[in-house]
């Protein structure tokens, strides 16, 4: 049934690591009472993200190393992912819910024959099961969920929900790996080119204006994109704005959007569903806007506005000189 | 589900579709513009809404008027105008199938999917009296030649084939087909109604336009009950529109007294606006099962007029006094152009009038309820 | 082009709930409807088909009342569809789904191209598509935000991986999942609502697809849903502000030192 380790799939992005990664080794030690945890990592050869890792203290890295994995794709990934586990069974894998994160931990997971659970938001463990934490089916609901007889236990879990904290109390031991890295020619890498994306764009945004549809005017957008400029921050929405002609579906915060965790997060005519919520949660200081006085976003607001959003951003954005 | 209910679901479900991405974004525009913006209208015919009530031989979807009813309902909670303009199409398809020769069908029909149909009665000299009809229809060979002025033509202008109320040089009512491209065809004033404001309404001048003799529909002295029957289905299709206004009112008032607080009460907490929010529900509901009666009856093949008159008589009155009563919840801001709630009722105090008068609706209904 | 895209039907959005008091899921009207990410996907196949030819065929798992879902598909345009339905497919989760669909796209016969959309709106997983490449043994390319025909064996796939995009070089058989962005889904028409019902639509069970009883269902999955919930919110102490925006926008600026 697997050996008592806790693999975290530490993921590259542009030949730097992506954050989550950091955030699941900090998670990971906090739930392994005991358990090893592993931080996996598949780098090209000049590459030496280990460096990095090892300031977040996982006891063990272990290393694919090969040139190849410049490029590399979801299928040359997953099959050396899992020479490395057949030779030694851990008990859970945890993967970033990050596009890359989302398409080769099913692969694997194939290959493995176990169980996944995808963009969980909370895991822990209940004796030697990893309770899977995640939203199901519309307004609020959440279930867990758990593999009882296939190990690894494997999870993918949403960016931004834990924080990651350094720890140099540990001094992680580097492993190599073993594997043979297997081309498959079937589907090449051309290009890869960094884009500004909204979408990770609001996931590190320090401020975010969040239109719901409340406030959703032409006008309004205008304005909430002007105080987003003048505070140095990104303009979000909620589900219903998605239909827009201004926004698409990665400007969306929330369950089936992105989660952010801004240390500010003005709320505009967001009335406050729990699909819209989920995503909010580690925001630090919160300003809601809405006509209705009940509306249950002032719950988690610290400040709240009772009235018009755009007489509200015109205020701000006429005091802010 | 049977497969009828559920081709109607999925009828309702495009027009649904098609309302919420395409029209309601831009209904207070095209009532302030006063027109359609450009291409709109293209999407309405590339998404093959023409062709809902078309008989499949011809190429059309062949719903019937208990789906199409529906479904231009659901269009119009979104906008209006542009479910009035399906509606004057759609009751004059349902002319050509009814009444056509299969020459005539065969040659207009598999078109009615990229092109309006229209449907005109009204003369200058004065209403809806079709005694007074003074377009005149001389037989010359085999074919016709016509000539007279008509207004306030649904989507006149808009549409390319006109049925056209005449009097034949005998002097017996009958309706041609016309074709806008032919000679002596032009287009003459538009309207500028204060309501329905996408719907094009306007004038067609016939200056001796000669038609082959199969463009006449039904029978020379059948102009009458042609007539009758276009009104008859309109106003069902007028019905379920006026339940659509309604409901948009009913939504714009209810989302607003769920926001809005009078002295830290919500709106919709206080039992003066619960007595109106009540009273257009129900108004709502009364025009439902009203369309619905009569669209039922005019599929099952049993008598719908008089239904039809009380859907479009009271619908009309309902919708208007429902829009007002909306506009009296949102206070000043009901006033306002910047709120849906006045166009509403300018857009259903239109259906007062046409396709008959309430007042001669009442007297339809009035005789039916006579002759009982 | 062989196209297969694979659907999933899921309630109308919102019209489920959990009751605070019982912790029961209360599904209010649920009705059902095509996940719209998959609309996405059966578009991407459409314009796939108008380029090169070939097929759409709709693939789905589910209770027999998910044929509703298919006739959307086929009213979109799609050629033809099939239904894997039994009791014994019931409580799948993902790695079950993947074998079950596996086996109906092998029944159906080899593709070039399978579709997904990105994601179901109900589980949010999107977890599938790659688990039916793997199990199929083909190249995938996730997350697509453009799909070009490259040649009748090759296709280029744009992907979104949110910080950058990459080109993707495909040799087909693959399987391809769409973001939404990729397009906007054709409406269905009314004479293609008509249409549909005239299109064929078969529905196999377990003993059609001949799958291994153990890898179906419940019985085939490794995950079990222990509980579900409606999760706490902790919740804030909110400070109202003034009434006037002026003075309310004054007090954030100040209090938060904007």
């Amino acid at each position: 049934m697997g050996n008592q380790e806790i693999w975290v799939y530490v993921e590259i992005n542009n030949l730097m690591v992506e954050p989550t990664s950091f955030q699941l080794i900090t998670k990971a030690k906090q739930i392994a009472n005991g358990r090893k945890v592993v931080a996996l990592i598949a780098e090209p050869k000049m590459s030496h993200l280990e460096s990095d890792i090892k300031e977040y203290g996982p006891d063990e890295i272990r290393i694919l190393r090969d040139e190849r994995f410049r490029g590399a794709n979801d299928e040359e990934l997953a099959d050396a992912l899992f020479q490395v586990v057949k030779r030694n069974t851990p008990n859970a894998i945890i993967f970033p819910a990050t596009v890359r994160g989302r398409s080769v931990a099913p692969r694997l997971q194939a290959k493995l024959q176990t169980g996944l659970t995808a963009d969980c938001l909370d895991i822990y463990y209940d004796g030697d099961n990893l309770v899977q934490v995640k939203p199901t089916y519309g307004d609020g609901v959440m279930c867990n969920i758990i593999c009882p007889d296939k190990r690894p236990q494997m999870v993918t879990v949403r960016p931004n929900i834990f924080e990651a904290k350094v720890d140099r109390t540990i001094k992680p031991k580097i492993q190599a790996a073993e594997f043979e890295f297997h081309e498959d020619a079937r589907s090449e890498v051309e290009a890869e080119e960094p884009v500004d994306h909204t979408s990770t764009d609001l996931t590190n945004a320090k401020v975010i204006i969040a239109l719901g549809r409340g406030a959703y005017s032409e006008k309004n957008v205008e304005l909430a994109r002007q105080l987003a400029e003048k505070l140095g921050g990104k303009v979000g929405v909620s589900r219903p704005l998605t239909d827009k002609p201004e926004f698409t579906h990665s400007d969306q915060i929330g369950q089936s959007g992105t989660t952010v965790s801004p240390d500010l997060l003005i709320n505009l005519g967001i009335s406050g569903a729990v699909q819209y919520t989920v995503g909010v949660e580690k925001a630090k200081k919160v300003i809601s806007v809405n006509t209705n006085r009940d509306a249950p976003i002032f719950d988690l607001s610290d400040y709240g506005y009772v009235g018009d959003a755009g007489a509200f951003l015109e205020a701000m954005l006429g005091n802010l000189e | 589900m049977d497969e009828l209910q559920q081709k109607k679901q999925m009828l309702i479900q495009t027009y649904k579709r098609f309302t919420r991405r395409e029209l309601s974004p831009i209904d207070m525009q095209i009532d302030q513009d006063g027109m359609y913006p450009v291409g709109l209208f293209n999407k309405v015919v590339a998404t093959g809404l023409l062709s809902t009530t078309l008989p499949r031989e011809y190429g059309g979807a062949g719903f019937d008027f208990n789906a199409t009813s529906d479904a231009l309902r659901i269009m119009a909670t979104g906008n209006a105008s542009m479910a009035v303009t399906l509606e004057g199409h759609f009751k004059t398809i349902e002319q050509f199938i009814k009444y056509g020769n299969k020459q005539l069908n065969d040659k207009h029909l598999p078109s009615a999917s990229q092109r309006i149909f229209a449907f005109s009665m009204t003369e200058p000299s004065g209403g809806s009296n079709p005694l007074g009809i003074s377009t005149i229809a001389k037989k010359v060979g085999d074919d016709w030649v016509i000539s007279g002025d008509k207004i306030m033509i649904t989507n006149g202008g808009l549409a390319q084939v006109y049925c056209i109320l005449c009097k034949t040089d005998d002097d017996q009512m009958a309706v041609f087909v016309v074709d806008k491209d032919m000679p002596g065809f032009s287009f003459g004033k538009k309207e500028d109604f204060i309501g329905l404001r996408g719907t094009p309404v306007g004038e067609v001048v016939l200056n001796k336009v000669r038609v082959p003799g199969y463009h006449l529909l039904g029978k020379v002295g059948q102009g009458l009950e042609i007539g009758d029957n276009a009104h008859a289905d309109a106003r069902v299709l007028m019905g379920a529109v006026l339940a659509g206004i309604t409901e948009h009112a009913l939504n714009v008032a209810v989302d607003y007294s769920k926001e809005r607080k009078a002295m830290d009460t919500l709106l919709f907490q206080m039992q003066v606006t619960q007595e109106k929010i009540a009273d257009i529900a129900i108004k709502r509901q009364n025009i439902v099962n009203l369309y619905r009666s009569a669209a039922n009856n005019k599929v099952a093949n049993k008598p719908y007029r008089e239904l039809a008159a009380m859907a479009k008589s009271y619908g009309s009155r309902a919708a208007v006094i429902s829009g007002d009563e909306a506009l009296q919840i949102l206070g000043g801001y009901g006033y306002s152009r910047e709120y849906p709630v006045e166009h509403l009722i300018r857009d259903a105090r239109a259906m007062e009038l046409a396709e008959g008068t309430i007042e001669k609706m009442n007297i339809e209904i009035t005789n039916a309820e006579i002759a009982k | 082009m062989k196209i297969i895209v694979c659907v999933k039907q899921v309630p109308e959005n919102d019209s489920v709930k959990i009751d605070p008091k019982t912790n029961d899921m209360v599904r209010t009207g649920a009705q059902g409807v095509m996940n719209p990410f998959d609309r996405n996907a059966i578009e991407t196949a459409l314009e796939l088909k108008e380029k090169n030819g070939g097929q759409v065929i709709l693939l789905i798992m589910g209770p027999d009342s998910f044929t509703e879902v298919l006739r959307d598909g086929l009213a979109m345009g799609a050629d033809s569809a099939y239904l894997l339905s039994s009791k014994e497919f019931g409580g799948a989760d993902t790695l079950a789904t993947a074998y079950t669909l596996v086996a109906g796209i092998k029944k159906i016969g080899k593709p070039d191209v399978i579709l997904f959309g990105r994601q179901s709106e109900d589980a949010d997983t999107g977890q599938v598509g790659p688990i039916v490449a793997e199990d199929l043994n083909i190249p995938q390319a996730t997350f697509a935000t453009k799909v070009e025909t490259i040649s009748a064996t090759t296709l280029e796939v744009d992907r979104d991986l949110e910080s950058s995009i990459q080109k993707v070089e495909i040799k087909l058989p693959a399987e391809i999942t769409v973001r939404s962005e990729i397009n906007f889904p054709r409406y269905e028409t009314p004479i293609n609502i008509v249409k549909s019902f005239d299109k064929p639509l078969t529905i196999w069970n377990e003993k059609d697809l001949n799958v291994d009883p153990d890898k179906i269902g419940k019985k085939g999955s490794q995950t079990i849903v222990t509980k579900v919930y409606a999760p706490k919110k902790e919740t804030k102490q909110v400070k109202f502000l003034s009434k006037k925006a002026g003075d309310a926008a004054k007090t954030i600026i100040n209090e938060l030192d904007l």
